[in-house]
């Protein structure tokens, strides 16, 4: 047999180790080891630098789990207080976004509500002889002050116990 | 029903602790091994064994549970060494394939293969494991030690199956003529 022979199934032998070979190499290395000795040799010495990496026994440190299951703890806890944190905050946004919502609605409410108050007033006003700026006034003073001061109390409401009704 | 794996990924993404410990002291020592495989060195390991624990509970939420929980684990811990390694300099390292890393190990110090030799063949390869370029070293550790396959060992380094096994067969050329011409 020549040089070349025995460095294709040596190559086999290599692969095979390594978890790369397929079943028909595989068969092909396992007759031709059957006869080869040179082969044999080369796959007993392979052999034994796997059972040698496998004998070392590294020390673990005996503090070291110790050491890491607290630094992990002290994590996960950091960890959860700023969700917490994070969690406070954005409830805090929601209920001021909804405070300023409500008060928009309510301010809303409170123009369109007072230009129907005006139409209906006037029409009232002109035959109790009531001029338009007496009118205005009193629109202003009975209907959009209350109406605006009511809007701006949302705003002042402890968010979670106010309602826009 | 739930495989370990997907028992381990729900448990990371929720950060418990609980399934933290069990992982720490599942893998702890085969982490260690690792890691010592990749730095040629003892020293400095336990730092970041520690700080992949840390990182793990950080983003835990990227192992889906569907593969091995080692291969991840490893990366990980791959990831920080070659991250720390790079910005600190006391490490001496060299890289020789690009991705690799290349250790030198503190003069006047045994090998930590040399004090954790604990067979006669174990004895006879330290020296040799040592001096071994730590692509290769990290490579036969994780193909026979860890017993990974190509593919998670490809997953972990970062190269292609066929430079993996590349790394093998000439880390067990480097270090199969100290057996040969000898009966088993």
């Amino acid at each position: 047999m020549n040089i070349d022979h025995h460095e294709s199934f040596q190559r086999m032998i290599d692969e095979s180790l390594a978890g790369a070979i397929s079943a028909k190499k595989e068969q092909s290395l396992r007759e031709h080891l059957s006869t080869c000795a040179p082969c044999k040799e080369y796959l007993s010495a392979s052999n034994r630098v796997i059972v040698g990496l496998s004998g070392f026994s590294f020390e673990v440190n005996p503090t070291l789990n110790a050491r890491v299951l607290a630094a992990l703890r002290l994590q996960a806890e950091q960890v959860r207080e700023t969700l917490a944190h994070d969690s406070g905050t954005m409830r805090q946004h929601t209920v001021q976004f909804k405070n300023w919502a409500a008060f928009a609605v309510a301010l809303s409410m409170s123009f369109v509500g007072s230009a129907l108050v005006y139409q209906m007033v006037k029409r009232l006003a002109v035959p109790m002889h009531f001029d338009t700026a007496q009118v205005q006034a009193g629109v202003l003073v009975f209907w959009i002050m209350p109406s605006f001061c009511s809007a701006l109390r949302l705003l002042a409401a402890p968010g979670e116990n106010r309602g826009i009704a | 029903m739930e495989s370990d794996t997907q028992r381990i990924a729900l448990g990371l993404r929720q950060g418990d602790v609980v399934v933290l410990e069990t992982l720490v002291e599942q893998y702890q020592y085969r982490l260690v091994r690792y890691l010592v495989s990749l730095l040629g060195r003892r020293d400095g390991v336990d730092d970041f064994v520690q700080e992949t624990w840390l990182r793990v509970l950080e983003r835990g939420g990227s192992y889906d549970g569907n593969s091995r929980f080692e291969p991840w684990l490893f990366r990980v811990a791959r990831n920080i060494a070659l991250d720390a390694m790079r910005k600190r300099p006391m490490f001496s390292l060299d890289s020789n394939e690009g991705d690799g890393v290349r250790s030198s190990p503190a003069s006047g110090e045994p090998s930590p293969y040399t004090l954790a030799a604990r067979t006669l063949d174990a004895e006879r390869l330290a020296h040799s494991l040592q001096t071994l370029e730590p692509v290769y070293r990290e490579t036969l550790v994780l193909r026979f030690q860890e017993d990974l396959s190509l593919q998670e060992i490809s997953v972990i380094v970062g190269a292609p199956v066929s430079t993996v096994a590349s790394r093998i067969y000439r880390g067990l050329a480097t270090l199969r003529p100290q057996f040969e011409g000898e009966t088993a």
